[in-house]
């Protein structure tokens, strides 16, 4: 009786480990895919030479990870490239700690030269963390959603970190909602890290909160190369929805000059 | 209350209560505030069956719109019997004691962050969350608190509840006048809409809650409730038409479907006419958007003609409960703010099923008792009043 029951218990050790080995990055397949067709990330992919604008706050900039180059937008980008060997990712990062949208709308209005391809907006931390009017958010994003679809360029949002000390702190899902109806509304997918990271941290693969300090580091690289991996699939199902693209639109006058660096006008 | 009893008409059977206390308002209002304590706790797997995910409108709206309801049959009695300044007066004093809770509720607030961010000390990962305004000027930041041009996530409800009663205090002899009260309201709300007039907020923006739009639900409120002495009923009904029924059906159906495609199940949003999406944009909380305020009295039109005020199950036990804190909203809805700090905290700790399960029935069953006690203390404290002025009588006889 005992063999039988080790014997059970074997196997299902074996079976839990299976899975749980796969990949710590797993998620739901719903949770990555995107609806909405991405038509100017396809063609950029096309062309090889794809121009990537990424704004958000603090985490952009990869804080708690060993470096840089293991922040969300550099796995991002890396992640690009190894999907699509031989693709000229470029990718341009702007934001900061404390930085709100209204300020990121002005970044997003200001990169015309070149003009991006997509755009990968996070946003609504500080304002949560600040308690804003949820209004003076969507009125934000709206604006830079609506110029960015006007342009022609893509965006992807993406919404807050999960954090338990956050949930209690601050109204996170009045903010959470606020991400994704303006995303909804405006037919810009909205890469949800707030779900991602609670289900990350649910099936104990990812907790950064409840890591010890000395692995935090590579906990915060292991959640950012995870965060890429995740925004990488988003986009590519993006550009894959919008199929054959046409061919690139005629260029507005400041985008004129290229290569890029050419002079404004 | 003795006023009233002395105005009572002759024919009336002595016993009888000059109006029978309408157990729907209660019913709903109790309804609303254990749906703001579920709303108050982020993570709470009960949020998702709450009101906002099947309206455009939530508690707060019915919490407002009720205690619109609630203060214009109190304070239209204080009128008749006392006058202006003294209903007035009546109405500053429990502008005061909300501004004592709110105080009371900031500070606990505070330090609960302190708590569980001194606790948490190198486990906060989000950078941006070392950039709350109390713990960069935590000297302004009291004063601002004291101005209520600070408030923090979850304490924007009472300062909006309190300058909803402020301007009540001023606008108390428009009760006599429920269309005229109407028209100024609503061309107040209009005017704030669109000039964008709003209560200046430290942090930036405006309030959270923008009282001066807001008020437009707690007027509709008052002209609902109030009643003039020995009249029939209230001075504004709005009878049963079946057409407009069916309007306000089509309504809540319509924008439950918009906000499935949008919200619920955004991946459907592509299905949605284009056309609609301007106007589906920004349905605001914040200055209470026209889709919001029609939702909340579409849903108020149907469950008025709905739930008649008799039904026996409104006395019956799974309302009990309910009314009992939907008749003490003020109590209950304060405490109900305080145990959602400790629902919060409890699902800091653990939201698993067993946390949820005893933060919610923990949670319910403080509000609950809450509203028992007060509601039995509120008896006795009457009672012997009562019986003096029995004895009073008695002796003069």
């Amino acid at each position: 009786m005992r063999r039988v029951a080790s014997l059970l218990i074997l196997v299902i050790l074996a079976a839990a480990a299976v899975p749980a080995r796969a990949s710590v990055c797993d998620v739901p397949p719903e949770m990555v895919d995107s609806v909405v067709p991405l038509a100017s990330t396809a063609r950029g992919l096309q062309r090889g030479a794809l121009r990537v604008l990424v704004v958000g706050s603090a985490s952009v900039f990869g804080p708690g990870a060993s470096g840089i180059e293991a922040s969300w937008p550099s796995r991002f980008a890396a992640g690009l490239r190894e999907s699509r060997p031989g693709l000229r990712v470029e990718m341009e990062v702007r934001g900061g700690r404390g930085v709100m949208a209204d300020e990121m709308v002005a970044m997003i209005l200001a990169a015309t030269a070149p003009r991006p391809h997509l755009v990968v907006w996070q946003a609504g931390t500080v304002e949560a963390a600040r308690g804003l009017d949820t209004d003076w958010l969507a009125r934000r994003l709206n604006a830079g959603l609506e110029a960015l679809r006007e342009r022609g360029v893509d965006a992807v949002l993406m919404d807050q970190q999960f954090s338990r000390f956050m949930r209690a702190n601050a109204d996170i899902d009045a903010y959470r909602d606020t991400l994704r109806m303006a995303g909804a509304v405006h037919g810009a997918p909205v890469l949800q890290r707030y779900a991602l990271m609670q289900h990350w941290a649910d099936s104990e693969r990812i907790d950064i909160e409840r890591t010890p300090r000395e692995r935090r580091v590579a906990a915060t690289d292991q959640l950012n190369a995870c965060l890429a991996e995740a925004l990488v699939r988003l986009v590519l199902d993006g550009a894959a929805d919008a199929g054959t693209p046409r061919p690139e639109p005629a260029l507005s006058p400041e985008e004129a000059p290229r290569p890029a660096g050419g002079a404004r006008p | 209350m003795e006023g009233s009893i002395d105005q009572r008409p002759a024919s009336r059977p002595p016993t009888a209560p000059l109006r029978p206390r309408d157990l729907r308002a209660d019913l709903f209002r109790g309804l609303a505030l254990w749906f703001i304590f579920i709303d108050h706790v982020p993570g709470n797997w009960l949020a998702n069956v709450t009101l906002r995910n099947v309206t455009l409108c939530d508690a707060t709206e019915v919490f407002v719109l009720l205690a619109g309801y609630a203060a214009g049959i109190a304070y239209g009695g204080t009128l008749h019997r006392e006058g202006w300044l003294f209903a007035a007066a009546q109405v500053v004093r429990r502008v005061g004691t909300l501004y004592v809770a709110h105080i009371v509720l900031f500070v606990m607030f505070t330090a609960q962050v302190g708590y569980s961010a001194a606790a948490l000390q190198d486990s906060i990962y989000i950078d941006e969350l070392h950039l709350d305004a109390f713990g960069q000027e935590p000297y302004r930041a009291l004063l601002e608190a004291l101005l209520l041009r600070f408030q923090p996530a979850f304490l924007n409800i009472l300062p909006l509840y309190i300058v909803l009663l402020l301007q009540f205090a001023l606008a108390l002899p428009l009760l006599r006048r429920p269309r005229l009260l109407l028209a100024i309201s609503f061309a107040m709300y209009v005017l704030t809409r669109s000039i964008g007039l709003e209560l200046p907020s430290w942090t930036g923006g405006g309030w959270f809650f923008n009282p001066f739009a807001w008020q437009v639900l707690f007027a509709i409120g008052l002209a609902l409730g109030y009643r003039a002495p020995g009249g029939p009923g209230p001075l504004l009904v709005l009878p049963w038409w079946r057409g407009l029924g069916v309007l306000a059906v089509l309504w809540l159906v319509v924008t439950f479907v918009l906000l499935f495609m949008t919200w619920h199940r955004p991946e459907y949003a592509l299905l949605v006419p284009a056309w609609l999406m301007p106007f589906w944009e920004n349905v605001d909380k914040t200055a209470l958007h026209p889709f919001r305020l029609i939702s909340v009295l579409a849903a108020t039109y149907l469950l008025a003609h709905w739930v008649r005020a008799d039904a026996g199950w409104l006395r019956g036990a799974v309302a009990y409960p309910f009314v009992l804190m939907g008749k003490q909203g003020l109590p209950v809805f304060c405490s109900g703010i305080l145990f959602a700090f400790f629902g919060r905290l409890a699902l800091e700790y653990s939201d698993g099923a067993v946390m949820q399960a005893g933060a919610n029935i923990v949670g319910l069953g403080s509000l609950v008792a809450v509203g028992w006690l007060s509601d039995w203390y509120k008896k006795k404290e009457r009672a012997p009043r009562r019986d003096a002025s029995a004895a009073v009588t008695e002796r003069a006889a």
